[in-house]
């Protein structure tokens, strides 16, 4: 194996509290080491900064949903096509790039490790397969629960414990990372065309609310000692007012111990922000949910920030795809999936003119700056929901630099102008916190104990990025910062140099991670569970479960549950 | 002997993954829970005609040849070419797939797949509009209205209906079977009865039971599900439904537009559309919007015939339009049983789901352009690859003629038209008997693919085939830009 | 200007975008002849398929003498001068043109002038399916500018059209002509088939020939005398008006002739 070693270069890693020190990197098989024999190879970073590789919380790349998003979009990728070279396969982009372009783009900007949020169990070995293909990234899913009949009827009768060792199993069969809930309630009333509207709304048939799934699912993560927290899309997503409905589920999960670790992570949050009570008076809401993330600490949340452009919006949330279409007229496609989860896309243009478009791209930033803990606020647009995942540079342009904001700002429609927080806000981030909120605060809020930091012993995925934070003024430099995150100098994955000057020279696969959950009595597949499951399923047990043959690169994570 | 469990089929777009095989001796002896054409698979799917070696055309004869020789001279021909096509797919597993994109990619070919003799209109009409769909569980748990247009399921996706619709039990929608079956027994003694009659009244002419004027209804009010049939002629399956509207042939378009003006309560200025009357349109149009959960499957009846890809797009449209005011699903009926798993890979990898042209080094689709059959038909080949798929029995007599002038490469696993007609055969094993794999079902359900026995001594299987061949290609290729270089 | 011979007949086909007026602009018969071009899967020169010659005047103008049915995207996205093709020409010709004139004297195969912006664009032969219609998935159709064609046209032509005008003289159109169009005018002279301005909302079709079937989706509004095809001319009728397509808003206009069209009377009726 190769040894490395990154000499002088700025370092920025802030789970081990490094803010800038000029320091060298020593890598050996594929980890960081102690220190490295002459024979290693040097990269000089004399003037540039060195990270972590970046770590996307919340990421649509992979699945059955994604694809059909690809399938429907011919018009996106005819004006982004990349071609093949040496070392590269050919592809198409836009907003929703093909598998071996989403690999490449993303290690471009210096990202290791990525999460794709939303599985549908059943349709777990297309998620995983699509996995095997995206290259130079570690990559796990995220299986849909929310709304499994199973978990629902355990929720109902209140056997957690039974329910815990049905989510270890449904880890392992899927070969999951969390538990991903989405509009919990909703999607099961979506089946027949109903949504639900409030955390207590019952949900038809399961005589359940969503509090109940979302603390009992709480619960259930806690005793299954998870490394992330339960992965929430909350109800009323991307409707007027809805910060009523985040605010509640916050409060409910005040109710599951915190015992120094979150208890909940809020997805693409700007889109549950929205005040007001109707599209001609949204505004933000951005104030309201920022004062009570300050005041507790019981959960973390990324942006889903929106990028000007032409995008596709995808997620297991059936009927809010259904309120979009209803506005737009656009092609929509639903993908409702039996005894699971629903899903919906719809292409989407965000535009600077449109004053509620505006106004969602203001709240992401008021959101980020306002939140003063970047450990809780993660930098993601929930891609390709609030934008495609290369327009990122962009965000940590605005997030770095009011500048940068106020020229993006007054190009906007006159009404968000008028409404926005922003020009009342000069927080600028620092290296340090963008590190934080791009990689380590990441990689600690999912468990990642090897990923998000340089400390010896972690993994050998490292940006490095042509920035020099002595000389440069990032706030007024934001354009030349922007291109450096765009390209970096070099990209580092287990250890070898897969980008350099913002092309890809390397390959590695990269490893799928999944939870082997162990836990004291493991759930119990009997005839009784066995029937349900031919009742509920139109595919039989045995031909249920993502084997072996479905991962490329094994990296399972052995959790020890506390059931 | 033993007993093989949970075995998926690999026919047709249903994929039903029940099948319980018996085996001995390294044969299927056989079948449970499958449907005829299922059972003809796995017992008879060692024939006569079963490739045993691969073959290379010599002195206008296919002859034995070893598999080194076919794969060099494959890989020399695909290397070598302009504009090669990349035909197939459709019966074989992802994983081959998977491989035949990276092949296609290094060729600067076109892949292609047989969705562009079947359903790639409908994924032209789903490009234009989307689709509003689920999978089949959802289908059978809660649908209580069920439209097959334009397809005959009760002959070519025989399960269907007992697994996915009319006759199953979903948790919130009860299986019709006994109904159905009660409704065979009356009319089985009405028939007694009449014939009783007609000998007693010595008449041999019967006055028809039903209303005779042509799609007029053979209504039947009940509770429960209910099944619309809609084609151009009385299938097997029509035979069973509750409604049953015989449109005039390529007339499908105008009918469903106008159930959208019906939907959306609009009037029309016509008594009849397609051959059917606006008012039993309007009946229809009732039934469409008072269900809880409809769903469209449509077949070839839509996807081949005048309109092609505009009738998929209104028919979604209509349940675009149905959505509005109730919960409605539509989904094609395909029919190779991976032939969604072609089209999914490919879109994975290129982002196109058929009639991908990389001549340009990059992905490039535009069905009518970069479809095999206009290549064929406008003769611009000069190579071509086949897998998986048989076009010498139905592609048009130009497009093969066209084919057969160049080079042609099978990779199948029988002696079937077109590798009568190829210059290099392999011979490959059956996926899904002999090999394992992935499948994906008509409704993107991914599901493995067993392997059941022991393919023939040295019989490899498509994506072992496929890789040998990429590999050569690669070291032509190479050598190629070395030489290049040198010069 | 240029003049471009085709050194044989092409059998695979060729892309061409660099055949352009905006491209050769400024630059000499060298450069040009280094321009790039596939045929098939491989590069080529434009030189090693063309005969380049300059032919006195400096004009941006591109003069092609032969076949090039198999060459594809000539002129596409092109913004000022003009080019003519003296033959038949391939697929994609001026797609997104926005600006200058291309004038065909022979056949256009498929996607011409598809999703035009401005211009003018002059066939004399056939004009195949898809005539100014956009790519794959997408809805902007043609946007403006002005396509005549002398002869035939192939279906799903002007779809999603969304202004300028499209002029066919030929006696056969095929089916879904001005497809979802919102805006802008198509008068066909001679007679049109089926399924005419299916899911239109907005724009004119006009149609002075025979109409085999109007849409049940459309119903009628009045009789007009005569109709305006744009500001410098208006056709003389009458016309039946009809107003569809229903199954969307139903506000697109359908004129099509009542003396070529005694079939129609029933729809009388309803006035």
């Amino acid at each position: 194996m190769v040894e490395l070693l990154i000499k002088n270069g700025f370092v920025f890693d802030p789970i081990n509290g490094i803010n800038g020190e000029k320091m060298d990197i020593a890598i050996k098989n594929g980890k960081i080491v102690e220190k490295v024999t002459r024979k290693a190879q040097l990269i000089d970073a004399t003037g540039l900064t060195v990270m972590p590789g970046g770590v996307d919380i919340h990421t649509h790349i992979a699945g059955g949903e994604v694809n059909t998003g690809r399938i429907v979009r011919p018009e996106d990728h005819v004006k982004d096509v990349v071609s093949k070279t040496a070392t590269t396969r050919s592809g198409t982009g836009y907003s929703i790039p093909s598998t071996f372009v989403t690999g490449y783009r993303y290690s471009k900007m210096g990202y290791t490790t990525v999460m794709n949020p939303s599985m549908a169990p059943l349709e777990a070995k297309h998620t995983h397969e699509e996995l095997n293909d995206i290259p130079l990234l570690d990559k796990a899913s995220y299986p849909l629960i929310g709304d499994w009949w199973f978990v629902l009827e355990y929720l109902r009768k209140g056997d957690l414990e039974g329910c815990a060792r049905h989510v270890a199993w449904m880890m392992d069969i899927t070969k999951g990372y969390a538990i991903k809930i989405v509009n919990p309630g909703g999607l099961e009333s979506w089946g027949f065309g109903h949504n639900v509207h409030s955390i207590d709304d019952q949900v038809p048939n399961f005589c359940i609310t969503p509090r109940e799934i979302i603390v009992g699912l709480a619960k259930v993560n806690k005793m299954l000692n998870l490394p992330h927290s339960i992965h929430l899309h909350t109800n009323n997503l991307g409707l007027p007012g809805n910060y009523v409905t985040t605010l509640e589920t916050m409060k409910a999960l005040e109710s599951v111990p915190y015992e120094g670790r979150p208890v909940g992570h809020i997805t693409h949050l700007q889109f549950s922000s929205f005040g007001g009570d109707g599209w001609g008076n949204m505004k933000s809401a951005a104030e309201e949910i920022s004062s009570y993330i300050n005041a507790h600490n019981h959960m973390t949340f990324d942006m889903g920030q929106v990028i000007f452009t032409d995008t596709t919006t995808m997620t297991a949330d059936g009927p809010f795809e259904f309120t979009l279409y209803q506005l737009s007229g656009h092609k929509w496609v639903n993908s409702d999936v039996e005894t699971e989860t629903s899903g919906g896309i719809i292409p989407f243009h965000y535009k600077k003119n449109n004053a509620v478009n505006a106004t969602q791209w203001s709240i992401g930033l008021e959101l980020a700056l306002l939140i003063k803990d970047p450990w809780k606020m993660f930098m993601t647009t929930d891609h390709p929901n609030g934008g495609p995942f290369f327009a990122y540079p962009r965000i940590l342009a605005w997030l770095m630099s009011k500048k940068a904001r106020e020229a993006t700002l007054k190009k906007c429609h006159k009404k968000a102008q008028k409404k926005s927080l922003l020009p009342s806000i000069d927080r600028e981030l620092s290296l340090y916190e963008l590190a934080i909120m791009t990689r380590a605060g990441q990689a600690k809020a999912l468990g990642l104990k090897n990923k998000g930091h340089l400390g010896v012993g972690a993994d050998a995925d490292i940006a490095i990025y042509n920035i020099n934070p002595e000389t440069t003024d990032i706030a007024r430099k934001y354009k030349s910062v922007r291109r450096a995150f765009k390209h970096a100098a070099y990209t580092i994955k287990d250890g070898q140099i897969v980008v350099k000057d913002g092309e890809v020279v390397g390959n590695v696969s990269g490893r799928t991670m999944w939870l082997d959950v162990q836990t004291a009595e493991p759930c119990r597949i009997d005839d009784e569970m066995r029937n349900k499951f031919k009742e509920y399923w139109t595919v039989e047990y045995d031909n249920y479960p993502v084997t072996d043959h479905y991962v490329k690169v094994k990296d399972p994570i052995i959790v020890k549950a506390s059931v | 002997m033993s007993i093989v469990k949970s075995v998926t089929c690999p026919i047709c777009g249903c994929l039903c993954d029940d099948i319980e095989l018996t085996v001995e001796n390294n044969e299927v002896v056989k079948v449970k829970n499958g449907c005829a054409i299922c059972e003809s698979k796995f017992i008879g799917y060692r024939g006569e005609h079963r490739i045993k070696t691969p073959l290379m055309r010599k002195n206008g004869k296919l002859v034995p040849v070893s598999m080194n020789e076919a794969v060099h001279a494959a890989a020399e021909v695909l290397a070598n070419s302009t504009y090669p096509i990349l035909y197939g797919w459709s019966s074989t597993s992802s994983e081959a797939q998977r491989v035949g994109v990276e092949l296609t990619e290094e060729v600067g070919g076109i892949m292609d797949n047989t969705a562009v003799v079947c359903h790639g209109p409908s994924i032209l009409g789903v490009q234009e509009v989307g689709i509003p769909t689920c999978t089949l569980g959802q289908i059978r748990h809660r649908a209580d209205l069920i439209i097959y247009w334009g397809c005959d399921p009760w002959s070519a996706h025989p399960r269907h209906l007992e697994r996915y619709t009319s006759f199953t039990e979903g948790r919130f929608e009860k299986s019709e079977w006994k109904a159905y079956m009660q409704k065979l027994k009356a009319q089985a003694g009405q028939k007694k009865m009449q014939s009783a009659m007609r000998i007693e009244s010595g008449r041999t002419q019967l006055r028809p039971q039903t209303c005779s004027i042509p799609g007029m209804p053979q209504t039947m009010s009940k509770d429960g599900r209910k099944l619309i049939v809609i084609d151009v002629r009385k299938t097997m399956s029509a035979e069973m439904a509750d409604y049953y509207i015989q449109v005039e042939p390529n007339k499908d378009y105008e009918l469903m537009q106008a159930l959208r003006v019906l939907v959306r309560d609009g009037e029309l200025d016509v008594d009849k559309v397609a051959g059917v009357p606006v008012e039993y349109l309007k009946q229809v149009a009732d039934a469409l919007v008072n269900c809880e959960f409809g769903v469209i499957f449509f077949g070839m009846g839509l996807t081949q015939t005048a309109g092609k890809f505009r009738n998929v797009e209104v028919a979604i449209s209509l349940v675009r339009d149905l959505n509005m005011r109730t919960k409605f699903s539509i989904m094609p009926m395909r029919g190779h049983f991976n032939v969604t798993g072609a089209n999914v890979v490919s879109a994975w990898q290129t982002g196109y789901p058929y009639g991908v042209d990389f001549s340009l080094g990059y992905p490039r689709y535009n069905p009518g352009e970069t479809t095999c059959m206009d290549v064929l038909l406008r003769e611009e080949n000069d190579a071509s690859l086949v897998i998986a798929a048989d076009p010498g029995a139905n592609f048009p007599k130009k497009a093969i003629e066209n084919m057969v002038k160049h080079p042609l490469i099978v990779i199948d696993p029988h002696m079937n038209a077109t590798s009568m007609l190829g210059d290099i055969v392999f011979p490959s094993a059956f996926v899904g008997i002999e090999v394992e794999g992935t499948a994906y079902r008509m409704d993107h359900v991914p599901l493995p693919l067993k392997k059941v026995v022991e393919p023939p001594k040295g019989i490899l299987s498509d994506e072992e085939i496929l890789t040998k061949i990429l590999a050569q290609v690669k070291l032509i290729k190479s050598k190629k830009t070395a030489k290049k270089a040198e010069a | 200007m240029i003049v471009l011979t085709p050194l044989r007949k092409f059998t695979f086909p060729v892309n061409a975008e660099c055949i352009n007026p905006d491209v050769f602009q400024g630059k000499d018969t060298a450069e040009i002849a280094n321009l790039t071009v596939f045929e098939g899967n491989k590069q080529k020169k434009l030189s090693e398929l063309f005969k380049i010659q300059e032919d006195g005047a400096e004009s941006p103008t591109i003069t092609i003498n032969g076949d090039v049915s198999e060459v594809r995207r000539i002129g596409v996205g092109m913004k000022n001068g003009e080019i003519v093709i003296n033959g038949n020409v391939g697929m994609h010709l001026g797609e997104k043109m926005a600006g200058g004139k291309i004038t065909v004297n022979g056949d256009a195969c498929q996607w011409a002038g598809g999703s035009m912006k401005k211009g003018l664009i002059e066939i004399h032969g056939n004009a195949g399916d898809y005539l100014a219609s956009p790519y794959r998935g997408s809805t902007a159709g043609m946007k403006g500018g002005k396509i005549v064609v002398d002869g035939d046209v192939g279906s799903d032509s002007g779809a999603y059209l969304h202004g300028g005008l499209i002029k066919i003289k030929g006696n056969n159109v095929g089916q879904f002509l001005g497809f979802h169009m919102s805006d802008g005018v198509i008068h066909v002279e001679k007679n049109a088939s089926t399924r005419l301005g299916a899911n239109m909302t907005g724009g004119k079709i006009i149609v002075s020939g025979y109409v085999e079937e109007v849409m049940p989706s459309f119903t009628i509004d009045s009789v007009k005398p005569k109709v305006k095809v744009d500001d410098t001319e208006s056709v003389a009728g009458p016309f039946y008006v009809f107003l569809g397509d229903l199954a969307e808003k139903g506000t697109g206009k359908l004129f099509v002739s009542k003396a070529n069209n005694p079939h129609l009377k029933t729809y009388e009726k309803f006035l």
